[in-house]
């Protein structure tokens, strides 16, 4: 019995074991929970508030920060829904991972944005330029705790931020298409291929 | 090559599914059964076979509690689990090593 096993064992097979063993190590800590219905619910409400904010006289800055308050509501519902579904916790590690990850740029933007709204500025563009720019930085971030496609999907912002800051587009266009169809078409990439 | 670096090999963890939780719960400090099953895509009955042997060598310990009225069970990583596993490690490092050179 003993010498089945010992022959068993191939210098090869150890190094498959090792690379197995890794990459199970790492895949487990990524985040993975709802991550679909979030960016599929994020994409919609995010194009529906850019389709409102276009054809209504709301206010820029005000409306989408409520936009983005609703949203992470939302997310954070869906997050617990899914937690609860599963019979885990909702501050899992890899969820306490992503959000200490997400934490430093999405701060930095809600600051960036009082401290804007209080010297005075109203300027669009610059708003939409800043949130693209942190919010890429944020979900860059968080890729490192989550499937790569997070971190693309975060270098789309950031270079959608650049473009946003050489071409006038109407900032409310930008929105919709940023924050409403990056985010839709990630959620509908994740459901397209998720294994059954 | 040297025969008794395989002998070292532990046989408990020496099992690919074993291998594999082994290896979840070295990166996780604690992880859910369905976790466990769902990253693994393992059945239940599988799952609950492997952790009952891991459970027997001491190398991981099970505890059973309600979530929300919900029954939960949580396996995580003894400390002799951890150190059998961090052996077994090296072990296959070794015969990598000795294969090369």
């Amino acid at each position: 019995m003993a010498l089945c096993y010992k022959a068993s064992m191939k210098p090869d097979q150890a190094e498959q074991n090792l690379q197995v063993i890794r990459t199970l190590m790492e895949r487990s800590t990524l985040y993975r929970r709802a991550l679909g219905p979030i960016m599929f619910v994020t994409g919609l409400l995010g194009a529906l508030a850019a389709l409102i904010g276009f054809y209504s006289r709301l206010s820029f800055v005000p409306y989408w920060i409520g936009v983005s308050i609703i949203i992470l509501v939302v997310a954070f519902v869906l997050v617990r829904r899914q937690a609860l579904t599963d019979r885990e916790p909702v501050w899992s590690p890899p969820t306490k991972r992503v959000a200490q990850a997400l934490l430093p740029a999405l701060l930095s933007g809600a600051l960036l944005t009082y401290v804007c709204l209080g010297e005075g500025l109203q300027e669009p563009r610059l708003f939409v330029v800043g949130w693209m720019m942190l919010y890429g930085c944020a979900l860059h971030a968080a890729g490192f705790f989550a499937p790569q496609g997070i971190r693309r999907l975060g270098w789309l912002f950031i270079v959608g931020a650049i473009a946003c800051a050489c071409i006038s587009i109407p900032p409310n266009v930008t929105m919709g298409l940023s924050f409403g169809g990056f985010h839709l078409a990630y959620g509908i990439y994740l459901f397209a291929t998720k294994k059954p | 090559m040297n025969p008794e670096t395989f002998q070292k090999l532990d046989r408990v963890i020496h099992e690919a599914g074993r291998m594999a939780i082994m290896s979840l719960l070295a990166a996780n400090a604690e992880m859910s059964f369905t976790e466990i099953r769902d990253t693994l895509n393992m059945t239940d009955g599988n799952l609950a076979m492997h952790i009952r042997a891991l459970q027997q060598a001491g190398y991981v310990g099970v505890t059973k509690s309600f979530q929300d009225k919900r029954p939960r069970t949580t396996c995580s990583l003894t400390s002799s689990g951890r150190k059998a596993f961090e052996k077994y490690i090296e072990t296959l490092a070794e015969i990598v090593r000795q294969s090369q050179g």
